[in-house]
């Protein structure tokens, strides 16, 4: 039957239940930020990298601005922020992270800071999140992310005490180059760790207390066996039926990458636990399973459960994805809980971008080729180009390497009007159909 | 002029006759920190790596369209195989589209050397200065191991010495504008910076030093009405047809902060201690002297730089070009808007695409603008 013409079947995504309790953490996470100035908490302000158990140890809250930005979109509430940032001159192409965020900033200001005189709507998200006390910047890849930080201190008027981490980009061109070796990751390794050690001072000068680190070391070592858990987990998914998607990594990031430690292991723990169960159970993350894919790009916050459903009705398991397997504490082993920081800096050096695409693109295969994929659908959102760099060789290298069709779409991380549904409809359809013509030629 | 005008009109074909010429090996550069002085000394030519007048054909297959059209257009020349006169191609600057472009390249180009120094963007950090020597003598090195010879220091002096050379006598161009004595309109004192990153520097210093002595003894520039200062444009040149469109609209342009303009000369390197070192002042003291959106320098407002220079060069506004989808210009923007809203300067945005723009309506919006001048003026 031609799947194009197919009716849609009211089929849903078979969302794991243990990923609600993530919603939970979601919430109170954020309810905790709301309340930290007046529980005399210090706030900072940060993005990408994950320095969070840095600042966590420490009693500092912890403000991540794309987490914000996610949380506001995947509620339907960006709009405000985007309109406040474009009211102070903020261009539409501009990081739509970075833009939602920066429309807080703004707002806060506005409401609260120097700027004060109109009153804040008590349900307007946009306006709630605390003024920082500091900011670090700690951006691996993208310039976007130092900037954005820049250009957040100077909204509060340069008051703020800023911390820059620079993180290097893994280039690879020597001989001895590769995934986690070579001279240029020791090296690029040290100096991010020596930048960290410095941080620290900087932490201790703002808290006028000497740093925790046993704190730290507890965090860690919870961090490394709940990224483990995690890792346990989605290894899981090479089995047919997949017990779990791509989605559900999605809904999983904000625990593994922000979320407060207490409470991160037992929420792997719990996830692992079911994945299990469906592997014995034979239960799939869609109730057909037909094609199995992998997602190259960063999510469409405005629409992860529109897409899960969406390619559920598809029959299309999306099994694996750059976001959600090539991230977040991505290697545990290199995190040595009794001396963390060098680790620490390993982790934040592979962000899933951070290295040159010859790297990043056999990183990528090798997923592929675990996962069994069938197909890529990738994710061209138009204000991220971190993300959007190496697709066009991405998608190269799964049709020569792999043998496999590629489909592109177009959207963004939380500006939902890049969002083009038909474009996806048809593109996927269509790959769909070279996946089922392929299979008819090879039987 | 013309030799400054063929140069920047045609940069590849410039270094290809140069290397016909010389027999000696060529070296591109990305934008905006690349220091030719290291390239010179090694005995090469360096050339800063120019966005095309075509449009973009095969580089859509690489990236997106929603890319800043410098990067398009490096990627499309890559594809195209008009870079086939670089030996090597040398970029060190981190914007996240630049990464993309360097990428594509290296893998369109695999029998071409592709070097990557990165130079740290965080420009007020205690480490910064140490972090700069160390990504510029990694750029020594890899010179080095590319021609097979190393660099001398007393060879690197005598490069940093011609390059000063030639960045002063074009400031001194600049001073002229400034004060009216020079009738160098925008698109010729965009010939003179563009073709200063392309030509052989000493040949580019002889033909400057000639120009120079005909502006001094030319008939000081005809006054238009309005005076302003261009700001803006980093990675690639504005194009010439809008730069004329705006003076067509009544303007002068008595200064800039164009990298294809003062951005580029705004800094000498020190002529005396270790080399190395000096670069890296250089690279530090030009984000004091010019600052740059790309960089981040908490103790230095580029805003504040704008408004200085505009009381110095007695403009009356300022119009700011910029280039489509690029980042740190989008970023740093509202400041600019706000502290010029605040001192009560009137400025204006215009956008500017690698493909063609719509001219007439842009003109329209820049007539308005200058009528708006006036009438500041006047009130």
């Amino acid at each position: 039957m031609n799947i194009a013409f197919r009716p849609f079947e009211e089929k849903k995504a078979n969302k794991l239940d243990s990923t609600r309790i993530a919603g939970k953490l979601v919430n109170d996470y954020w309810e905790m930020v709301w309340r930290a100035k007046d529980e005399g908490k210090l706030v900072c302000w940060y993005e990408g990298s994950a320095i969070n158990p840095f600042l966590e140890a420490a009693d500092i809250c912890w403000v991540h601005g794309e987490a914000y930005s996610a949380m506001l979109a995947a509620r339907h509430q960006e709009g405000t922020a985007q309109r406040v940032a474009e009211e102070r001159g903020y261009l539409r192409e501009l990081c739509s992270y970075a833009r939602t965020h920066l429309g807080c900033a703004v707002s806060n200001q506005r409401l609260r800071g120097d700027n004060a005189g109109a009153a804040p709507d008590e349900d307007d998200l946009t306006w709630k999140l605390p003024a920082p006390d500091m900011i670090i910047s700690a951006y691996a890849y993208c310039s976007t992310g130092q900037q954005w930080d820049e250009m957040t201190s100077r909204v509060f008027g340069k008051k703020v005490p800023i911390f820059n981490v620079s993180i290097p980009w893994i280039w690879g061109a020597k001989p001895d180059a590769g995934y986690l070796r070579g001279e240029e990751w020791e090296e690029t390794s040290d100096y991010v760790a020596r930048q960290l050690r410095d941080m620290v001072k900087f932490i201790e000068e703002r808290t006028g207390k000497p740093y925790p680190w046993d704190r730290l070391y507890a965090l860690m070592a919870d961090i490394r066996r709940a990224s483990e858990l995690r890792l346990e987990a989605m290894e899981l998914c090479t089995a047919q039926p997949a017990p779990a998607s791509f989605f559900d990594w999605v809904v999983s990031i904000a625990p593994i990458n922000n979320l407060p430690v207490p409470g991160v292991k037992q929420y792997f723990e719990t996830v692992l636990e079911e994945v299990k169960q469906r592997v014995r159970d034979g239960e799939g993350t869609v109730p057909d399973e037909k094609y199995r894919l992998f997602f190259d790009g960063i999510m469409n916050w405005n629409k992860v459960g529109w897409l899960a459903n969406k390619f559920a009705r598809w029959d299309a398991a999306v099994v694996a994805g750059r976001y959600t397997h090539m991230a977040f504490w991505q290697e545990p082993g290199l995190i040595d809980p009794n001396d963390p920081v060098r680790g620490m800096a390993q982790n934040y050096l592979i962000c899933p971008n951070n290295h040159a695409a010859p790297i990043l693109i056999e990183l990528i295969m090798g997923l592929c080729r675990k996962f069994k994929v069938d197909g890529m659908v990738i994710h061209a959102s138009r204000t991220c180009r971190a993300f959007t760099n190496p697709q066009f060789m991405i998608a190269e290298a799964a049709h020569k390497r792999l043998g496999i069709p590629t489909s592109m779409f177009e959207g963004d991380v939380t500006d939902e009007s890049f969002y083009k549904d038909e474009l996806l409809n048809s593109r996927v359809e269509a790959m769909l159909e070279a996946i089922e013509a392929r299979r008819m030629v090879a039987a | 002029m013309q030799r400054f005008a063929a140069a920047a009109h045609d940069p590849l074909g410039y270094a290809k006759a140069w290397k016909e010429r010389t027999g000696r090996k060529v070296i591109g550069s990305f934008p905006m920190n690349f220091p030719g002085e290291l390239a010179h000394a090694a005995d090469t030519l360096p050339m800063i790596l120019q966005e095309s007048e075509d449009p973009i054909t095969l580089g859509h297959g690489l990236l997106f369209p929603f890319y800043c059209g410098y990067t398009r257009s490096m990627v499309d020349q890559a594809v195209r195989g008009d870079f086939g006169v670089l030996d090597a191609i040398m970029f060190g600057d981190h914007c996240v589209q630049l990464l993309g472009a360097a990428d594509a390249i290296r893998m369109q180009l695999p029998d071409t050397r592709v070097i990557f120094f990165q130079l740290i963007s965080s420009m007020c950090d205690p480490w910064t200065q140490g972090r700069s020597e160390e990504s510029f003598s990694k750029l020594k090195a890899e010179l080095e191991d590319f021609t097979g010879a190393p660099v001398a220091d007393a060879a690197l002096h005598a490069s940093i010495r011609l390059f000063n050379r030639n960045r002063g006598l074009i400031r001194r161009l600049y001073q002229m504008r400034k004060t009216g004595a020079a009738p160098l309109g925008s698109v010729e004192m965009q010939h003179v910076v563009k073709s200063s990153m392309v030509m052989d520097k000493a040949e580019h210093t002889q033909l400057l030093e000639a120009l120079i002595e005909q502006v001094e003894n030319a008939p000081a520039a005809a006054a238009r009405t309005v005076r302003l200062h261009l700001s803006g444009h980093f990675c690639q040149a504005p194009k010439p047809e809008v730069l004329t469109m705006i003076e067509e609209c009544g303007v002068t342009v008595v200064g800039d902060d164009l990298y294809h303009g003062f951005r580029y000369i705004s800094t000498d390197v020190p002529e005396e201690g270790d080399p190395i070192q000096g670069l890296a002042r250089w690279y530090l003291d030009r984000n004091t002297g010019v600052p740059c959106p790309t960089r981040v320098q908490n103790n230095v407002d580029w805003d504040a730089y704008l408004l200085n220079a505009i009381r110095e060069e007695r403009a009356q506004g300022m119009i700011v070009l910029m280039a489509k989808f690029c980042e740190p210009h989008m970023y740093y923007y509202p400041e600019v808007k706000e502290a010029f809203e605040k001192a009560g300067v009137p400025h204006l945005l215009i956008e500017t695409e690698h493909e063609s723009m719509a001219l007439e309506s842009l003109k329209t919006r820049v007539e308005t603008f200058v009528e708006v001048v006036k009438h500041r003026q006047a009130a």
